[in-house]
């Protein structure tokens, strides 16, 4: 009965047959919280951002962030340098608001202020801090001044903040931004406006014809919630769903690849996972650890460790190792980075160099009484990481190391990973496009009390960073990261096990499908659904 | 007592077992290990510091009870850290999504398991009993997430049949008409409420089947043979009747397993009710949003549970109270 009440209901109505008709289906795996842009921290409020909010500009699909001739425009039409530390931009005049309200250079303003604002707590923050102020010239022109001159100014000034409207926001105190209506109800600038929010059900977006930039492809955008991995690769797989931009694991893609009505799409990832040695004493981050604080511990640890294998195994090809912090994302991704080999006769002699010796015959190495014995960490959530816990266990064992695994509720992992009481702990950071801040907030100083929880300080790898962020052309960056990489790799404060690849379902009647690695969704307004393909879900009228 | 003392008495019981429940989760929750922002592995200290302050979960356990029991008395249940929004609104929403899953849920469970349970009783220890017995045993023996996995992937995604999680179709649905949305809420209900109501039917089934036999050996039942009456009137008057109790009872007991079991059945289903709502707020320590989802719960339980009693007292006279009589209502 509902297979038939359906088509009919849309043949009663005409349903739309053009070529800008169309419904796509994202079967996310979580919820926004809000999307409000400064408080956005998870992906899919930030894909659904992405939609509804524009930035200045945007970084193009080589995802350089050096310099600024691989920007794309989007609300400033064009941009220029006035002096080494003042750059100018020009918004486009056709941009509006959904409210029909002109975008001007007072919401540039507002809207830096408000990323600025330690009330408003945006975890965008931090990555704002060189640059001074933003103020406006006139009505459409915006100046942002900055303190230093530095290769990733621009991006900086770009990348990090979508432009708000500052006649809808400036009425509402800060402190109450995070659980303001505007939230759930956002008015945008962007390519889609905002429909409906059913809570723990869906988001449904609808096309701008308008749009100033042209209108997109595709209709409307509904973002289904299903908090299970699996089943919402089964709304996709079923036919119920149009994307899964990540599979995950080698069975999923499996599966996805036998379904006849999807297309598989692979794109670069921006996640590594990697086994993090605490420095510091867990039960005291005053004292050092008493095994960790060795380096030649950790790089005997980390020479008997297999990565390749265990990859094989977990994640088939999937996934790469990543030769140093970082994944594929990153421009200074080079396998040639130097590493420690995989050598447990080397790891052997280095632990029986430094005492570490099996004394009493039991199979675990000790020293002055204390065995080589550590907790990994691993959160419940985490199928793979758990995997990748167990399957490290068995290769520290082959040299005499005993581990247990630990694996924990992720609340309860990450409060103990940021009040430095662990040992080991197997964690992933995501990047985004520019290694400079990610990097340097969790390997330098500039990390301890933040994300640096295994607190590894080295003087000559802050020096190449330096070096690196403040390198005036690309290929000079490149071998100044190369070189503190290499640094970083031979003191081995952790252990590089995985960066996944990314791979996609999208229902093969979508063209023009394109994927920016480091957002999936940036360029959703582009995707088509051509007329001949159309089926009874694209033609459906409200 | 009086019925109306004996109902006050267990009014006033309900509501302080209720605020002992809502207490005892919110110090459990406040105590647990991990805090709101540490969900996010990449939460920034710095950030989730100052969201603690702004929420006052830096004050003593004591005076954030405090202040939550002087809310709650203005009716106010606080607001979700992790929703962004008021907690009375998320359980508004979610609430009428568990209770017609629980109500399906419940039709299938007592229809089913009450039919088995006449009919493995009417052929005891013959074939069909035997085999019933052994196949509502592995029912019951499964563990609700794993019927729900291989539900979803045989008539979900094998078979299509019936849609892949959700509560509605969101395309079709808000264009069509409200027929077509009550018929498809029925469609997406299948699964979710068969994953439950299959559990519960099998362990209806076993208790009814039991009382059913233990009846069958009184001598009004022998009594009702002897005169020759039909065997269906003998079970379904003399039997069955008699055998309700302690189909009664398990009505009471039935509220706390359907609520346990929603939790992980509405978040493999995608079922956006109470239950999941209940579990990502554990998850993501959002104490407000944990504590009023116990207090609902309770509170259905609690109401079930007098249900049950009352019902159990209208069906037999013998457990009703008695003016001047020193008992209370027995419940089987």
């Amino acid at each position: 009965m509902l297979a038939v009440a359906a088509p009919s209901a849309c043949e009663r109505r005409g349903g739309c047959t053009g070529p800008n008709c169309g419904t796509l289906i994202n079967a996310a795996v979580a919820e926004p919280a809000t999307l409000l842009p400064p408080s956005s921290e998870d992906i899919v409020s930030n894909d659904i951002d992405e939609q509804l909010f524009l930035k200045l500009a945007d970084v193009g699909m080589s995802e350089n962030t050096v310099g600024d001739e691989d920007f794309q425009p989007l609300l400033a039409q064009k941009w220029e340098w006035d002096g080494p530390l003042t750059l100018v931009f020009h918004l486009d005049a056709r941009a509006r608001w959904q409210d029909g309200q002109p975008v001007t250079a007072a919401d540039v303003e507002f809207t830096f202020n408000a990323y600025n604002d330690s009330i408003v707590a945006s975890p965008f923050r931090p990555k704002l801090h060189r640059i001074a102020s933003v103020t406006q010239r006139d009505s459409l022109t915006a100046v942002f001044r900055f303190r230093e001159r530095y290769p990733e100014m621009f991006y900086d000034a770009v990348y990090h903040m979508r432009i708000l409207p500052a006649h809808l926001l400036r009425p509402v105190p800060r402190d109450q931004w995070r659980t303001a209506p505007f939230g759930r109800q956002p008015v945008g600038d962007g390519p889609y406006r905002f429909v409906s929010w059913q809570a723990a059900q869906s988001i449904e977006l609808v096309a701008d014809s308008t749009f100033f930039l042209g209108r997109p492809g595709i209709r409307r955008l509904i973002w289904r919630f299903t908090p299970n991995l699996q089943v919402a690769v089964q709304q996709v797989i079923g036919d119920q769903a149009d994307v899964r931009e990540q599979l995950v694991t080698p069975d999923n893609v499996n599966r996805a690849r036998a379904a006849k009505q999807l297309a598989i799409y692979t794109y670069r990832g921006n996640v590594y996972t990697f086994l993090s040695f605490n420095q510091r004493a867990a039960d005291d981050s005053a004292q050092p650890h008493p095994i960790f604080a060795d380096r030649d511990v950790r790089r005997a640890l980390t020479m008997a460790v297999d990565r390749a294998s265990l990859l094989k195994s977990a994640l088939g090809d999937l996934a790469k190792v990543p030769p140093g912090p970082m994944s594929e994302l990153l421009g200074i991704w080079d396998p040639d980075i130097r590493q420690l080999p995989y050598d447990t006769a080397q790891a052997g002699r280095i632990l029986n160099a430094h005492g570490w010796r099996d004394h009493d015959g039991d199979g675990i190495r000790d020293k002055n009484g204390q065995p080589l014995a550590f907790h990994i960490l691993v959160p419940t959530s985490s199928v793979l990481r758990k995997q990748y816990a167990q399957l490290l266990q068995e290769q520290f064992r082959t040299i005499g190391a005993h581990v247990e695994v630990d694996a924990l509720e992720p609340t309860v992992v990450n409060q103990r990973v940021g009040t430095g009481k662990f040992d080991t702990a197997i964690l992933s950071r995501s990047n985004d496009p520019s290694p400079s801040s990610g990097i340097a907030q969790t390997w330098t100083r500039a990390g301890f009390g933040g994300s640096n929880f295994g607190r590894y300080y080295s003087p000559e790898f802050e020096r190449l960073v330096d070096r690196a962020v403040t390198a005036t052309n690309r290929d000079q960056a490149r071998v100044f990261w190369r070189a503190a990489m290499e640094t970083l790799n031979a003191d081995a404060p952790g252990i590089f096990l995985y960066a996944l690849g990314n791979v996609a379902a999208v229902h093969t009647r979508v063209d023009n499908v394109q994927f920016r690695p480091d957002s999936w969704a940036a360029l959703l307004r582009t995707w088509r659904i051509p007329p001949d393909r159309l089926i009874d879900r694209d033609r459906v009228e409200r | 007592m009086t019925a109306a003392t004996w109902l006050l008495r267990r009014l006033v019981a309900s509501v302080g077992i209720i605020f002992a429940v809502v207490t005892f989760v919110f110090l459990l929750i406040h105590l647990a290990p991990g805090k709101p922002c540490t969900f996010g592995e990449q939460a920034d200290p710095v950030v989730c510091k100052q969201l603690i302050q702004q929420f006052g979960l830096d004050q003593p356990i004591l005076e954030q009870y405090w202040r939550y029991l002087v809310a709650w008395a203005h009716g106010n249940l606080g607001y979700s850290f992790s929703l962004h929004r008021p907690v009375l609104d998320a359980i508004a929403e979610t609430l009428p999504f568990t209770l017609q899953l629980a109500g399906a849920a419940l039709v299938i469970d007592f229809l089913l398991g009450l039919g088995l349970g006449i009919y493995q009783a009417a052929r005891v220890n013959r074939l069909p009993d035997v085999v019933l017995s052994n196949v509502t045993l592995f029912i019951y023996s499964l563990p609700t997430f794993w019927l729900a996995l291989l539900l979803l992937l045989v008539f979900g995604e094998k078979l299509g049949w019936f849609p892949v999680g959700g509560p509605n179709d969101v395309i079709f649905c808000p264009s069509v008409n409200s027929f077509y949305c009550v018929l498809d809420r029925l469609w997406h209900l299948v699964l979710p409420a068969a994953t439950l109501g299959l559990v519960g039917a099998a362990g209806t089934a076993r208790f009814q089947r039991a009382a059913m036999l233990e009846v069958a050996a009184q001598d009004y039942v022998r009594t009702a043979r002897a005169k020759g009456l039909p065997e269906r009137r003998v079970v379904l008057r003399h039997q069955l009747r008699n055998a309700l109790l302690s189909f009664i009872t398990r009505f009471g007991l039935a509220f706390p397993f359907l609520l346990t079991g929603a939790v992980l059945t509405e978040t493999i289903y995608a079922w956006p009710g109470m239950g999941r709502l209940a579990f990502e707020a554990i998850l993501t320590r959002d104490y407000p949003l944990v504590t009023a989802t116990a207090l609902i719960a309770s509170t259905v339980v609690v109401a079930g549970n007098l249900l049950a009693d009352i019902l159990l007292g209208l069906a037999d006279p013998r457990l009703r109270v008695r003016a001047g009589a020193d008992i209370d209502v027995v419940t089987a």
